[in-house]
Protein backbone atom coordinates (compact mmCIF):
# COMPACT_ATOMS: atom_id res chain seq x y z
CA UNK A 1 0.00 0.00 0.00
CA UNK A 2 2.72 2.44 1.10
CA UNK A 3 4.91 1.46 -1.86
CA UNK A 4 2.01 2.06 -4.26
CA UNK A 5 1.51 5.60 -2.87
CA UNK A 6 5.25 6.36 -3.21
CA UNK A 7 5.17 5.01 -6.77
CA UNK A 8 2.14 7.12 -7.71
CA UNK A 9 3.73 10.27 -6.18
CA UNK A 10 7.01 9.71 -8.03
CA UNK A 11 5.17 9.07 -11.33
CA UNK A 12 3.10 12.25 -10.78
CA UNK A 13 6.34 14.16 -10.13
CA UNK A 14 7.81 12.73 -13.33
CA UNK A 15 4.70 13.75 -15.26
CA UNK A 16 4.88 17.31 -13.88
CA UNK A 17 8.59 17.42 -14.76
CA UNK A 18 7.89 16.36 -18.36
CA UNK A 19 5.04 18.87 -18.70
CA UNK A 20 7.26 21.65 -17.29
CA UNK A 21 10.05 20.80 -19.74
CA UNK A 22 7.61 20.74 -22.68
CA UNK A 23 6.22 24.17 -21.67
CA UNK A 24 9.76 25.57 -21.49
CA UNK A 25 10.55 24.09 -24.94
CA UNK A 26 7.48 25.88 -26.33
CA UNK A 27 8.69 29.03 -24.64
CA UNK A 28 12.10 28.67 -26.33
CA UNK A 29 10.36 28.30 -29.71
CA UNK A 30 8.31 31.40 -28.89
CA UNK A 31 11.45 33.45 -28.12
CA UNK A 32 12.94 32.29 -31.45
CA UNK A 33 9.79 33.50 -33.25
CA UNK A 34 10.06 36.86 -31.45
CA UNK A 35 13.69 37.13 -32.54
CA UNK A 36 12.77 36.37 -36.18
CA UNK A 37 9.94 38.88 -36.08
CA UNK A 38 12.28 41.56 -34.73
CA UNK A 39 14.64 40.88 -37.63
CA UNK A 40 11.73 41.28 -40.09
CA UNK A 41 10.56 44.51 -38.47
CA UNK A 42 14.03 46.04 -38.35
CA UNK A 43 14.33 45.26 -42.07
CA UNK A 44 10.96 46.93 -42.79
CA UNK A 45 11.65 49.98 -40.67
CA UNK A 46 15.12 51.28 -39.89
CA UNK A 47 15.22 53.40 -36.76
CA UNK A 48 18.73 54.45 -35.72
CA UNK A 49 20.22 52.46 -32.78
CA UNK A 50 17.15 50.23 -32.43
CA UNK A 51 18.47 47.20 -34.33
CA UNK A 52 21.46 46.34 -32.08
CA UNK A 53 19.46 47.02 -28.90
CA UNK A 54 16.61 44.70 -29.90
CA UNK A 55 19.04 42.09 -31.18
CA UNK A 56 20.81 42.03 -27.79
CA UNK A 57 17.52 41.86 -25.85
CA UNK A 58 16.10 39.05 -28.02
CA UNK A 59 19.39 37.10 -27.78
CA UNK A 60 19.37 37.48 -23.97
CA UNK A 61 15.75 36.28 -24.00
CA UNK A 62 16.67 33.14 -25.98
CA UNK A 63 19.76 32.43 -23.84
CA UNK A 64 17.75 32.80 -20.60
CA UNK A 65 15.03 30.48 -21.92
CA UNK A 66 17.62 27.82 -22.88
CA UNK A 67 19.37 28.21 -19.50
CA UNK A 68 16.01 27.79 -17.77
CA UNK A 69 15.40 24.59 -19.70
CA UNK A 70 18.82 23.20 -18.76
CA UNK A 71 18.33 24.29 -15.14
CA UNK A 72 14.91 22.61 -15.01
CA UNK A 73 16.35 19.47 -16.61
CA UNK A 74 19.05 19.25 -13.93
CA UNK A 75 17.17 20.40 -10.84
CA UNK A 76 13.79 18.69 -11.31
CA UNK B 1 24.89 93.75 -46.09
CA UNK B 2 25.04 90.85 -48.55
CA UNK B 3 26.51 87.49 -47.52
CA UNK B 4 29.34 87.69 -50.11
CA UNK B 5 31.49 89.52 -47.51
CA UNK B 6 31.37 86.67 -45.00
CA UNK B 7 34.45 84.53 -44.48
CA UNK B 8 34.18 81.13 -46.29
CA UNK B 9 34.41 79.18 -43.03
CA UNK B 10 31.40 81.02 -41.60
CA UNK B 11 29.37 80.37 -44.75
CA UNK B 12 30.08 76.66 -44.43
CA UNK B 13 29.01 76.75 -40.80
CA UNK B 14 25.67 78.24 -41.80
CA UNK B 15 24.90 75.48 -44.31
CA UNK B 16 25.78 72.68 -41.87
CA UNK B 17 22.94 71.11 -39.78
CA UNK B 18 19.80 72.60 -41.29
CA UNK B 19 17.43 73.34 -38.40
CA UNK B 20 14.41 71.60 -39.96
CA UNK B 21 15.86 68.08 -39.69
CA UNK B 22 15.83 66.40 -36.31
CA UNK B 23 17.63 63.35 -34.97
CA UNK B 24 15.34 60.46 -34.13
CA UNK B 25 15.07 59.77 -30.45
CA UNK B 26 14.46 56.02 -30.12
CA UNK B 27 11.36 56.71 -27.96
CA UNK B 28 10.01 59.68 -29.90
CA UNK B 29 6.32 59.82 -30.77
CA UNK B 30 6.42 62.87 -32.98
CA UNK B 31 9.36 63.54 -35.24
CA UNK B 32 9.29 66.20 -37.93
CA UNK B 33 11.69 65.51 -40.84
CA UNK B 34 13.58 62.76 -38.98
CA UNK B 35 17.22 62.21 -39.80
CA UNK B 36 18.61 58.72 -40.34
CA UNK B 37 15.23 57.00 -40.47
CA UNK B 38 14.18 54.89 -43.46
CA UNK B 39 11.78 52.14 -44.46
CA UNK B 40 11.97 49.20 -46.84
CA UNK B 41 9.90 50.54 -49.75
CA UNK B 42 11.25 54.08 -49.59
CA UNK B 43 12.20 55.56 -52.95
CA UNK B 44 15.48 57.41 -53.42
CA UNK B 45 13.87 60.81 -53.90
CA UNK B 46 11.22 60.27 -51.23
CA UNK B 47 11.71 62.25 -48.03
CA UNK B 48 10.14 61.38 -44.67
CA UNK B 49 8.23 64.41 -43.41
CA UNK B 50 6.59 63.02 -40.29
CA UNK B 51 7.23 60.00 -38.12
CA UNK B 52 4.46 59.30 -35.63
CA UNK B 53 3.60 56.85 -32.88
CA UNK B 54 1.15 56.85 -30.00
CA UNK B 55 2.35 58.96 -27.08
CA UNK B 56 4.65 56.83 -24.89
CA UNK B 57 2.90 57.29 -21.57
CA UNK B 58 -0.64 56.95 -22.91
CA UNK B 59 0.12 53.75 -24.80
CA UNK B 60 2.43 52.04 -22.32
CA UNK B 61 1.29 52.99 -18.84
CA UNK B 62 -1.24 50.13 -18.53
CA UNK B 63 1.23 47.31 -19.25
CA UNK B 64 3.99 48.94 -17.17
CA UNK B 65 1.67 49.04 -14.12
CA UNK B 66 0.54 45.47 -14.87
CA UNK B 67 4.17 44.32 -15.11
CA UNK B 68 5.08 45.93 -11.78
CA UNK B 69 2.06 44.30 -10.09
CA UNK B 70 2.96 40.88 -11.56
CA UNK B 71 6.57 41.28 -10.41
CA UNK B 72 5.48 42.18 -6.88
CA UNK B 73 3.02 39.29 -6.65
CA UNK B 74 5.38 36.34 -5.77
CA UNK B 75 7.02 38.06 -2.75
CA UNK B 76 3.55 39.00 -1.43
CA UNK B 77 2.31 35.42 -1.88
CA UNK B 78 5.52 34.13 -0.24
CA UNK B 79 4.99 36.35 2.82
CA UNK B 80 1.36 35.21 2.99
CA UNK B 81 2.34 31.51 2.78
CA UNK B 82 5.11 31.96 5.37
CA UNK B 83 2.55 33.35 7.81
CA UNK B 84 0.27 30.37 7.21
CA UNK B 85 3.32 28.08 7.70
CA UNK B 86 2.40 25.15 5.45
CA UNK B 87 4.68 22.14 5.84
CA UNK B 88 3.96 21.23 2.22
CA UNK B 89 6.44 23.86 0.93
CA UNK B 90 9.33 22.59 3.08
CA UNK B 91 9.68 19.51 0.86
CA UNK B 92 12.86 19.74 -1.30
CA UNK B 93 11.03 18.51 -4.44
CA UNK B 94 8.32 21.16 -4.12
CA UNK B 95 10.98 23.82 -3.44
CA UNK B 96 12.78 22.88 -6.68
CA UNK B 97 9.53 23.14 -8.64
CA UNK B 98 8.84 26.52 -7.06
CA UNK B 99 12.32 27.79 -8.04
CA UNK B 100 11.82 26.70 -11.68
CA UNK B 101 8.29 28.14 -11.69
CA UNK B 102 9.51 31.49 -10.32
CA UNK B 103 12.32 31.73 -12.89
CA UNK B 104 9.85 30.93 -15.67
CA UNK B 105 7.35 33.40 -14.25
CA UNK B 106 9.85 36.29 -14.22
CA UNK B 107 11.11 35.39 -17.70
CA UNK B 108 7.50 35.42 -18.88
CA UNK B 109 6.96 38.91 -17.38
CA UNK B 110 10.14 40.10 -19.11
CA UNK B 111 8.79 38.75 -22.41
CA UNK B 112 5.38 40.29 -21.76
CA UNK B 113 6.96 43.72 -21.21
CA UNK B 114 9.28 43.33 -24.21
CA UNK B 115 6.42 42.36 -26.57
CA UNK B 116 4.23 45.21 -25.38
CA UNK B 117 7.10 47.61 -25.93
CA UNK B 118 7.68 46.20 -29.45
CA UNK B 119 3.97 46.55 -30.25
CA UNK B 120 4.15 50.24 -29.37
CA UNK B 121 7.54 50.71 -31.04
CA UNK B 122 6.58 49.25 -34.42
CA UNK B 123 3.05 50.66 -34.65
CA UNK B 124 4.07 53.70 -36.64
CA UNK B 125 2.63 56.17 -39.06
CA UNK B 126 4.87 57.79 -41.63
CA UNK B 127 4.13 60.77 -43.84
CA UNK B 128 6.51 61.16 -46.75
CA UNK B 129 6.70 63.70 -49.56
CA UNK B 130 4.65 61.29 -51.74
CA UNK B 131 2.44 59.11 -49.54
CA UNK B 132 1.33 58.09 -46.08
CA UNK B 133 2.28 54.70 -44.64
CA UNK B 134 0.84 52.90 -41.65
CA UNK B 135 2.74 49.98 -40.17
CA UNK B 136 0.72 47.85 -37.78
CA UNK B 137 2.45 45.40 -35.51
CA UNK B 138 -0.47 43.95 -33.64
CA UNK B 139 0.97 40.63 -32.57
CA UNK B 140 4.17 38.60 -32.51
CA UNK B 141 3.26 36.91 -35.77
CA UNK B 142 1.00 39.57 -37.30
CA UNK B 143 2.10 42.76 -38.97
CA UNK B 144 0.64 44.64 -41.91
CA UNK B 145 1.42 47.74 -43.89
CA UNK B 146 -1.05 50.13 -45.54
CA UNK B 147 -0.26 53.10 -47.71
CA UNK B 148 -1.88 55.67 -49.95
CA UNK B 149 -0.65 58.54 -52.08
CA UNK B 150 -1.01 62.07 -50.75
CA UNK B 151 -3.04 62.95 -53.86
CA UNK B 152 -5.62 60.31 -52.83
CA UNK B 153 -6.32 61.92 -49.47
CA UNK B 154 -9.73 63.57 -49.36
CA UNK B 155 -9.92 64.80 -45.82
CA UNK B 156 -7.75 65.05 -42.72
CA UNK B 157 -9.23 65.77 -39.32
CA UNK B 158 -8.37 65.24 -35.69
CA UNK B 159 -10.20 64.76 -32.42
CA UNK B 160 -8.93 65.67 -29.00
CA UNK B 161 -11.39 64.78 -26.30
CA UNK B 162 -11.02 64.15 -22.60
CA UNK B 163 -8.99 65.64 -19.80
CA UNK B 164 -5.79 63.60 -20.21
CA UNK B 165 -5.49 63.99 -24.05
CA UNK B 166 -6.07 67.75 -23.67
CA UNK B 167 -3.50 67.94 -20.87
CA UNK B 168 -0.91 65.88 -22.80
CA UNK B 169 -1.83 67.52 -26.15
CA UNK B 170 -2.53 64.19 -27.84
CA UNK B 171 -5.42 63.04 -30.00
CA UNK B 172 -6.63 60.86 -32.86
CA UNK B 173 -6.14 61.64 -36.53
CA UNK B 174 -8.49 60.45 -39.25
CA UNK B 175 -7.44 60.42 -42.87
CA UNK B 176 -10.16 59.78 -45.41
CA UNK B 177 -9.42 58.31 -48.82
CA UNK B 178 -11.76 57.87 -51.77
CA UNK B 179 -13.89 54.83 -52.67
CA UNK B 180 -12.71 51.42 -51.64
CA UNK B 181 -9.30 52.55 -50.39
CA UNK B 182 -8.61 52.07 -46.73
CA UNK B 183 -9.14 55.02 -44.37
CA UNK B 184 -6.41 55.70 -41.85
CA UNK B 185 -6.77 56.23 -38.15
CA UNK B 186 -3.86 57.10 -35.90
CA UNK B 187 -4.68 56.99 -32.23
CA UNK B 188 -3.15 58.88 -29.33
CA UNK B 189 -0.53 60.83 -31.25
CA UNK B 190 0.98 64.00 -29.80
CA UNK B 191 0.36 67.42 -31.40
CA UNK B 192 -2.62 66.33 -33.57
CA UNK B 193 -3.39 69.87 -34.81
CA UNK B 194 0.19 70.37 -35.98
CA UNK B 195 0.15 66.98 -37.76
CA UNK B 196 -3.15 67.82 -39.49
CA UNK B 197 -1.74 71.17 -40.66
CA UNK B 198 1.43 69.54 -42.01
CA UNK B 199 -0.53 66.88 -43.94
CA UNK B 200 -2.94 69.51 -45.32
CA UNK B 201 0.02 71.61 -46.47
CA UNK B 202 1.52 68.57 -48.20
CA UNK B 203 -1.78 67.79 -49.97
CA UNK B 204 -2.03 71.37 -51.25
CA UNK B 205 1.49 71.28 -52.75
Amino acid sequence: MGLAIINSISSAALLIKIITLIIIIFYIIFTLIVSTQIKVMTDILYIPHSKPIFKIISTINIVLAILLFLFALVIL
Amino acid sequence: MADIFLAPAKVRQKVKNPPEESHVNILCSFCHKPKGLSFQTQKEDEAIILFLRSAFLGANLAWIIMGVILMALPPIVAVFLTNINLGFFNSPEISRFIIVFLLFYYLFIFNYAFLNFLTWFYNVFIVTSERIIEINYSDVVVHDMAETKLSHIEDVRYTQSGFIPSFLNSGNIYIQTPGTEENFEVKGVPKPREITNIIEDLIKK
